[in-house]
């Protein structure tokens, strides 16, 4: 059997089919949906920081950025909630292709260019002169596409697309080849990867799902506030989440977001700074003692890991 | 207006200089972002508070205390964390990770211990030690300092006190890297790292102390904090680092006095919106930023660094 | 090879600069299809500029490039790789995280469209890397690593190769076999600019060589006949090649 199908079989359509079904079994439906919109994250982190080696510190940017396209659709177009959706990923796609410039940026400059570049997001929705457009730092309410049910099969169905899109990676000559340029730019474009082209593709990918992410986060949540929806926390913790499982890899993110997300909610810290001490504590363990992640466990041992 | 803006972002910009510096000097040694760098400052500032609240003397006081503290944190923590991270894969990379980690533990431990609502210093307590000695030796009523007068305006005494301060701390800087061992040992590192280690140069030793005067530095700009922001919270040394980076991207990564230029830079830019354009102000330093990073990558002065 | 076939590549009055360094400075030469030519010159006389700049990793400053005369100065890298220009590098840079077999699989995909592609055992077998085809890259030696750089570079099908000081640190078996492999695909009508600095090497496989020193060329012909130059002698004398 070609690995892509086992992958699918195996990975990508059990864990679907379980998160289908879970609400009708388990009834802390907001968590569950948190699942998934994590899920979704951490595997768009996977993509731009797994595949290609940017780390993207304002990954938020985009889901904040889709959040606001989802509501200004249902706001002042009235748009039905598939269809601002739709308007969300494509708001994403336009945010990443204004950002391409940075790119040409490497490693920490990226990452702090790009940090940069969500709270610039973040200020101009927030900011109380487009308050017409935005609400800006007063918050949207859209009530009246508020629908928990559907929202949460459209993350589903989101996180499907997100996770065979790495399927995808992980076995095609695309994927092989966006590993290359992110080893070493030089040596792929000799071996006739358009690098700049890969880059750009990679990160278009990674910058729409989380669009589309942040919609139906808006759409759950009908209610929110620009530091919500563009709260630095969605960058970290996806990141976070797909290195403790280990990236360039299907399965790394998916355990990272179970065990790490899993923890958080089973001690349902009350004060969140707490939480945040033995957030960063974790952290900083994971890059001093376990660098490539939970998967670099079984692949010291020559286990392959999908 | 416009003369009290420009000598006012002038005036900030010294002391941004001094905010970014610390930060500067660790990229251009060690080619780590700390990204710890803002919650360093944000503990001088409470060093400040703890000065003014526990001892009850003028908060001047706490810039050796804070520098000598964070030095010494400095040293420590390089030699905990350092080795390890360069000894693996991608050590760039994982750095930025780690001291975003360890960012998040200070802004933790700050917030359990100090809680989460805005501190504040009365401005007049800055500088008492200095009419204090005025009172002592010329005579004279004790007092609170008006406002310093230049070109026919005043302005708050701590804004002339944090620029004269940073003014200071940024030739020491000058007389550490020219003119001290050390330091010229430091400029080696700094320009080319694989040949200083061949060349049999400790470059442990030069990143360790390069570590702790950075942090010292920082802590030391956190001083002045309260009382050219209004306030600090915990959460204020997120906001530092990503403005620090602005000042040190602006003047030129790697080279700590450039950082001197990108300060004042940043200090106008940021004056002058807050005057005419205040409702865009938040946005000046991410833009900024931004704008640098694509337009003139290697800084207002600077070499080549970064383009992947 | 006949004296008159029709060069791939021409190389006329090229110029790059480095600040204010002329690292090449009106540099002409031409390889024709079959033919292996060597770049030999002292440490920093051009020698890798030239070859960064005709693989498209530099745009030239001034001159011209030609293959099969089209300009093609300033062309991405990739797209040069797609018309038949690949190269080594003098200290190699494999995908080190990638297996053997991937690092050669990338190049095999997205190299040059072939009627007939090498497969990836062929290549890994030809230089020998067939045994260590699931390691990953950087738990290679250099020796290897140099091996795997060049398997790279033909896995895309090139009609021009450049070989930047490719023998330096193999043993004398594995220089007699390497010499072997290059004329064996020089005979299929590959074109072949080597650098090197081991002058055995290059009399024994070069057809020609272009001696530079300070961005130009100052001797063109065998490299037998070039040592009794004396401008060459003197170029190289004093220098560390001298021997």
């Amino acid at each position: 059997m070609p690995s892509a199908l086992k992958h699918t079989l195996f990975i990508l359509a059990p864990l679907v089919i379980v998160l289908a079904v879970l609400p009708g079994v388990y009834q802390n439906h907001l968590l569950l949906f948190n699942f998934v919109i994590f899920l979704v994250l951490a595997q768009g982190v996977n993509i731009i920081y797994g595949f290609t080696g940017y780390l993207p510190f304002g990954y938020v940017g985009f889901f904040g950025a889709g959040a606001y396209g989802f509501a200004i659709m249902v706001m002042h177009l009235q748009a039905p909630a598939l269809l601002a959706v739709l308007a969300a990923g494509v708001v994403g796609i336009l945010l990443g292709l204004l950002l391409t410039p940075l790119l040409r940026l490497s490693g920490a400059y990226f990452a702090i260019a790009n940090l940069a570049a969500s709270l610039a997001v973040l200020h101009l929705v927030a900011n109380p002169a487009l308050e017409s457009i935005t609400k800006g730092p007063y918050g949207v309410s859209l009530t009246g596409t508020f629908n928990p049910n559907s929202a949460y099969m459209a993350a589903v169905v989101v996180l499907a697309l997100t996770v065979a899109a790495v399927v995808y990676l992980k076995n095609s000559s695309f994927g092989l080849a966006l590993q290359a340029v992110r080893e070493d730019s030089v040596s792929a474009a000799m071996a006739g990867v358009n690098v700049v082209k890969m880059r750009v593709l990679a990160w278009l990918a990674s910058a729409l799902v989380a669009g589309l992410a942040g919609g139906i986060y808006a759409w759950y949540v009908s209610v929110f506030y620009p530091d919500n929806v563009f709260s630095g926390e969605f960058s970290i913790f996806a990141i976070v989440f797909a290195l403790f499982g280990g990236v360039a890899t299907i399965t790394g993110p998916i355990v990272g977001v179970i065990i790490l997300y899993g923890i958080y909610n089973l001690i349902g810290f009350t004060t969140p700074q707490y939480f945040q001490l033995i957030y960063g504590l974790l952290i900083m363990g994971l890059v001093l003692f376990l660098p490539a992640g939970l998967v670099s466990l079984a692949t010291r041992r020559g286990w392959h890991v999908p | 207006m416009l003369t009290y803006a420009l000598v006012a972002g002038v005036l900030f910009g010294l002391y941004f200089s001094l905010v970014g510096i610390g930060l500067n000097l660790v990229f251009g040694v060690m080619r780590i972002v700390n990204l710890a760098h803002g919650d360093v400052l944000m503990l001088g500032a409470f060093i400040a508070l703890g000065v003014v609240t526990l001892a009850g003397i003028d908060p001047l006081f706490a810039v050796p205390l804070a520098f000598i503290v964070f030095l010494l944190a400095g040293l420590l923590l390089y030699w905990v964390l350092v080795p390890r991270l360069q000894g693996s894969v991608n050590p760039e990379m994982l750095s930025i990770i780690l001291f975003f980690g360890l960012s998040q533990v200070i802004e933790a431990i700050t917030t359990i211990f100090a809680g989460t609502s805005e501190r504040s210093i009365q401005s007049r307590l800055l500088g008492t030690v200095f009419s204090t000695i005025k009172v002592k030796w010329f005579g004279g009523k004790p007092g609170p300092a008006g406002p310093v007068q230049i070109f026919g305006q005043g302005f708050p005494a701590p804004w002339v006190i944090a620029a004269v301060t940073s003014l200071v701390a940024i030739g020491l800087v000058y007389l550490y890297l020219y003119r001290s061992r050390l330091g010229t040992l430091t400029r080696a590192v700094m320009s080319r790292r694989d040949e200083a280690l061949a060349t049999g140069i400790d470059v442990d030793r030069v990143s360790a102390a390069a570590f702790g005067i950075g942090l010292g530095l920082a802590a030391v700009a956190g001083v002045f904090a309260p009382f050219m922001f209004g306030s600090v919270t915990p959460a204020f040394g997120a906001d530092a680092t990503v403005t620090s980076f602005a000042i040190v991207v602006l003047g030129s990564l790697g080279n700590p006095l450039g950082t001197a230029l990108g300060g004042v830079v940043y200090g106008v830019c940021y004056m002058l919106v807050q005057t005419y354009l205040s409702s865009w102000a938040d946005l000046l330093p991410y833009v900024l930023l931004i704008l640098i990073l694509l337009l003139r990558p290697s800084g207002l002065l600077g070499r080549q660094v970064r383009v992947a | 090879m006949s004296p008159k076939a029709r060069p791939i590549l021409n190389v006329a009055k090229l110029v790059k600069r480095f600040g204010g360094f002329h690292a090449l400075d009106g540099l002409s030469f031409h390889v024709v299809p079959g033919e292996i030519l060597g770049l030999v010159g002292p440490n920093g006389s051009g020698k890798t500029t030239a070859i960064n700049v005709i693989s498209g990793l530099y745009a030239p400053d001034g001159g011209e490039v030609t293959l099969d005369g089209q300009p093609i100065g300033g062309i991405a890298s990739h797209r040069l790789v797609h018309r038949g220009i690949n190269r080594t590098f003098q200290v190699p840079k494999p995908f080190m995280s990638l297996t053997v077999r991937e690092n050669v699989q990338v190049a095999l995909s997205h190299g040059r469209p072939a009627v007939a592609p090498p497969s990836v055992a062929d290549l890994l077998d030809e230089y020998r890397l067939t045994e260590l085809a699931d390691r990953p890259a950087s738990e290679l030696n250099s020796a290897q690593q140099k091996m795997l750089d060049l398997t790279r570079a033909l896995a895309t099908r090139p009609r021009l190769l450049l070989l930047d000081e490719l023998a330096a640190g193999l043993n004398p078996a594995e220089l007699d076999w390497i010499a072997g492999r290059i004329k064996a695909l020089a005979a299929s009508g590959m074109a072949i600019i080597v650098v090197e600095h081991l002058m055995g090497f290059i009399e024994h496989i070069t057809d020609r060589v272009i001696v530079l020193n300070a961005g130009k060329e100052i001797f063109e012909g065998k490299l037998a006949a070039a040592v009794q130059e004396p401008q060459v002698i003197e170029v190289f004398l004093g220098g560390e090649h001298a021997a």
